[in-house]
């Protein structure tokens, strides 16, 4: 079943194209891996697939409502309840302790400090996190900031889970133990992740492959987009 | 939401507490200075009332006997002074049990009584009798008080006398009822059948002190409102990479404009509270600091319920509209704010408020200035307000236009870094050093003007034996003249001037006698002036009022000393008249000059004589005396101005340290990395020096430039005079505040070299 679908998505920044036209879909529990040179558009992809850019021309339906026609606010809304968020770097709050950040979803959609603070830390355990809930992100290495973030992407529960260059910032081993973590999370929990990579060993932990060159999606592997 | 906010704010790290409190202290500066204009503005207002019943006697009283049950009080009021200080005097005789009392005493001083306010009861204990006391006839029967009193400093008298001592003298009305509101300024002929003379010591026009004191205001809380906005962007990068990180995770746009609310709010709330602490603590003292030439009491440096509410009110309603405003300008994305596109180079129509400012100031020159104050504070403020924004508005284009210039000329990459980064973005650059350009075109105006104002004055070059030499007048002149009666003669004898003769410490005596047609012109380019005749021989006994041609027995002398205008009065030399000396006593004595030593203790003596001989008329006055209070108003203007300067400069300073090392915050990964691929300290030090020093440099020379083109186009329509170029003291000033933005921008190199380590390129 589809849970995310592009079709025929145009999307610009200035004069210059990042999208000319890409169209693909994504299924309910798969891990999509998007692979692609630098530049190729495969992070705008991703940005539009999320609710993060609009795009230009073409459609974005996400379980069975356009996406990119809806408000602002909405798309708040499902990157907040419905998605979930591991990117390169920069996405943690530098004011906020560990299980802070991790609980932030949460607390943006109302829950109170105590119940959400204590969801947040069932997390720590399990991505290996325990004893740094109140360190600052700028305590903490890169491999365990990845491991905040996906806690952070993972506490609400969401449908799907955009990741970008998840791994691009840090060595091997902290990258497979961070490739490790998320994959055996989602499939524990049945998410839909779409992770962008140009790293063929971080695209292998993927179910299908879709690669974008020019702004389209020109190559596939496995199973049609 | 608001508790995720508040920990945010209060909890976020080093950085965030650090902006924090800088944002606290500003709006906390910014508070007080606004309460101070306010409670400033209240204080001259109760003060204007405070003398409200001063200007009794210029009332329109009914014509025919006072209505039953009311009796009519003798009124008069005149000046009198002890060493400088004005005293207000006032005679009064009651009719009748009901006749009107003035405020702050029980009743009416009846013949051989007086009530003194406390300062004055003060110096009549304190001074010998003979120097002050003598001349007021009778025993202090009680203090005048607060409630009749405009300042602590104010020296009054009410003096009691019969209704026959009183009545049908020069200068006395009788009157039904104590004035209780302040007129706003003389009106001549105001009351056909009473006074058309003020108090000796009017305060100031209380819609003109308004508008000085708003602009007083103006010129302060302008760099203190742009400090609070240099606050406000204090490790604004961060910030912003925050709220896009809240965004990522979803976020709203109404969370983070509620979370920058309530930074912004609870830096209010803090700023208000000591704003509001600043003020109570420094009321006293400010109360003492005479700004309009009298301190005041603390009581009338008050607030109103109203204005604390709208303070405590609008300051952080204002705060968190000012957050919302200014996140408007930044697209905060969940990618952050990278993709957001360079700021628009500003273009060139920036000039145009300053030309128009300057163009409206030099339509007045041509033609002509309005003909009343109103007309003229209508003319003159927008054009000076219009080049003040001119200059804020002009600002970026102006710092733009130099760091393009300096980017086509730099040769070492410290010039081209600087350069570039000006150009890319030279609002920041010019916020930083607003502040600054703003203070400098301030101090050159007021500079200037009052140079250009102390040249109109009477001449302050007189020689110290004539600062000395107290004038009297013993007939009336100018105003004085209008009683509806008609003037007393000049006396022809004066025995009592033997006893000023014999004070120790008087030196000499020049009679001036009455001749009703003579008129002399003391200046070749002045004009001509009422004079009477005086004896060469008692003349050259006093070479400080000048000399009698060669040869010359009798000549013309003004009768009032302070008519002239000619710069030193002892190089004049006065024309002769054909008048034999011996004739002279016959003619009655219209003036005395009585030269002294310069002692307190002769002048005050001589001056009790003469007072206590012509009770009635106005007192003696020294011609020192006589130029400071010409010069009042401009001494008063003149130490506004300072506090305005330094003020201003003490804040703009604070801005343009706040704004450097918000600069270097926001830069440090780039700048640690510079440095780890090898560029020198050096290079960074001079990139942040160029920074601040090109706007600074560009700019301040166009706001010197237009201080002066405003204030030479306000001489010359308002004064009618051209600018007088001020004195080294200004070029000091100017030299001292741009080498205090150096020693600023100094200061942050220990910053530059801590936070651009090696370390700090580590991923945060």
């Amino acid at each position: 079943m589809t849970i995310l679908q592009a079709k025929d998505v145009v999307k610009s920044f200035g004069q210059t194209p990042a999208l000319r036209g890409a169209s693909m879909t994504v299924r309910q529990g798969e891990i999509l891996a998007v692979m692609g040179p630098s530049g190729s558009g495969k992070s705008t992809l991703l940005h539009c697939l999320a609710g993060i850019l609009v795009p230009d021309e073409g459609e974005i339906w996400f379980d069975g409502q356009r996406l990119d026609t809806t408000t602002d606010e909405h798309r708040s809304e499902l990157r907040r309840d419905r998605f979930g968020f591991v990117f390169q770097t920069g996405q943690l709050v530098p004011e906020l302790t560990a299980e802070e950040n991790a609980a932030l979803p949460l607390l943006l959609g109302g829950a109170r400090r105590a119940p959400a603070i204590a969801e947040a830390r069932a997390w720590f355990g399990r991505l290996g996190l325990d004893g740094l809930e109140q360190r600052r992100s700028g305590e903490l290495s890169g491999g365990q900031a990845q491991r905040l973030a996906l806690a952070r992407g993972l506490v609400t529960g969401p449908q799907v889970l955009f990741a970008d260059e998840p791994t691009g910032s840090l060595d091997s081993v902290s990258g497979e133990i961070v490739m490790n973590l998320l994959t055996a999370a989602v499939r524990e929990q049945g998410t839909t992740v779409v992770l962008v990579t140009h790293d063929a060993r971080v695209a292998a932990y993927a179910d299908r492959e879709i690669i974008v060159r020019d702004g389209t999606v020109s190559t596939l592997t496995g199973v049609q987009p | 939401m608001i508790p995720l906010s508040l920990r945010l704010t209060v909890q976020g790290g080093r950085e965030a507490v650090v902006r924090l409190v800088l944002l606290v202290l500003a709006v906390g500066l910014g508070t007080g200075l606004l309460l101070a204009a306010i409670a400033g503005i209240n204080a001259v207002n109760t003060q204007n009332q405070a003398s409200a019943w001063l200007w009794t006697g210029n009332q329109v009283e009914p014509a025919g006997p006072p209505a039953a049950g009311n009796a009519r009080l003798w009124w008069h009021i005149s000046a009198d002074m002890f060493a400088g200080q004005s005293i207000t005097r006032v005679d009064v005789a009651a009719t009748g049990a009901a006749a009107p009392v003035p405020p702050g005493i029980a009743r009416d001083p009846g013949p051989g009584q007086y009530y003194a306010s406390p300062a004055l009861a003060a110096l009549l204990r304190g001074k010998p009798a003979d120097e002050l006391a003598d001349r007021y006839p009778g025993r202090l029967a009680g203090t005048i008080g607060e409630a009749a009193l405009p300042s602590p400093a104010s020296l009054v008298i009410i003096v009691g006398h019969t209704p026959a001592q009183l009545a049908r003298t020069s200068y006395t009305v009788p009157v039904t009822a104590i004035a209780s509101t302040w007129p706003g300024g003389f009106a001549r002929r105001f009351n056909p059948h009473g006074l058309s003379i003020g108090p000796p010591v009017q305060q100031l026009n209380a819609s003109g002190t308004d508008l000085v004191l708003s602009v007083v205001a103006l010129a302060i809380l302008t760099p203190v409102l742009i400090f609070i906005a240099t606050a406000t962007r204090l490790s604004a990068a961060r910030r912003e990479q925050r709220f896009a990180a809240m965004r990522l995770v979803g976020a709203t746009r109404r969370q983070i404009s509620m979370i920058a609310a309530v930074e912004s709010t609870v830096a209010a709330a803090g700023g208000m509270a000591i704003g509001f602490g600043l003020f109570f603590l420094l009321r006293v003292p400010l109360a003492s600091i005479p700004f309009t030439g009298e301190p005041f009491f603390p009581a009338q440096m008050s607030l109103s319920v109203l204005d604390i509410v709208a303070v405590a009110a609008g300051i952080p309603v204002a705060a968190a509209v000012a957050a919302r405003f200014a996140l408007r300008r930044v697209q905060i994305s969940p990618l952050g704010v990278a993709r957001r596109g360079t700021p628009k180079p500003p273009a060139a129509w920036r000039l145009i408020p300053l030309l128009a400012g300057v163009s409206e100031l030099s339509f007045f020159v041509v033609h002509g200035r309005p003909a009343t104050v109103s007309g003229q504070v209508q003319a003159y403020f927008p054009g000076i307000l219009l080049v003040v924004i001119g200059l804020i508005v002009a600002g970026p284009w102006l710092t733009m236009t130099a760091a393009r210039f300096l980017a086509r000329r730099a040769r070492r990459p410290g010039a081209l870094v600087a350069a570039r980064r000006l150009a890319d973005d030279p609002h920041a650059a010019f916020r930083a050093i607003s502040g600054l350009v703003l203070a400098l075109f301030v101090t050159t105006v007021a500079v200037a003007l009052l140079s250009t104002n102390d040249a109109t004055k009477t001449h302050r070059d007189q020689t110290v034996p004539a600062a000395n030499v107290l004038t009297d007048q013993l007939t009336g002149a100018g105003d004085l003249w209008y009683s509806g009666l008609p003037a007393a003669p000049p006396p022809t004898s004066v025995p009592w001037l033997a006893r000023v003769r014999g004070i120790g410490g008087v030196t000499g005596v020049v009679e001036v006698y009455a001749d009703a047609k003579l008129t002399i012109r003391p200046n070749p380019h002045g004009a001509q002036v009422s004079a009477g005749l005086v004896s060469c021989a008692q003349l050259a006994k006093v070479p400080s009022l000048g000399r009698c041609p060669a040869g010359a027995a009798v000549a013309g002398f003004p009768v009032a000393l302070n008519t002239v205008q000619a710069g030193t009065i002892g190089n004049i030399t006065w024309p002769a008249e054909p008048v034999p000396a011996q004739r002279l006593p016959g003619r009655g004595v219209d003036a005395l000059n009585v030269a002294t030593n310069g002692s307190q203790q002769a002048i005050e003596r001589a001056r009790t004589v003469l007072a206590s001989a012509y009770p009635l008329l106005a007192p003696p006055q020294t011609i020192g005396e006589q130029i400071a209070q010409n010069n009042a108003v401009n001494d008063a203007y003149q130490q506004l101005t300072d506090v305005v300067i330094l003020t201003s400069l003490v804040v703009a300073g604070c801005t343009l340290a706040a704004s450097i090392a918000a600069g270097l915050a926001d830069r440090k990964r780039p700048f640690s990395m510079l440095r780890l691929t090898g560029a020198r300290l050096g290079t960074l030090r001079r990139v942040v020096v160029l920074e601040s020093a090109v706007p600074l440099l560009a700019v301040a020379v166009v706001a010197i430039g237009a201080g002066f083109a405003a204030a030479a186009l306000y001489a010359s329509s308002e004064m009618k005079h051209s600018l007088v170029p001020p004195g080294a003291g200004y070029y000091l000033f100017t030299a001292a505040g741009i080498a205090m933005c150096l020693v600023i921008i100094a200061a942050t190199f220990p910053l530059l070299r801590r936070i651009t380590g090696p370390e700090v390129a580590r991923n945060e």
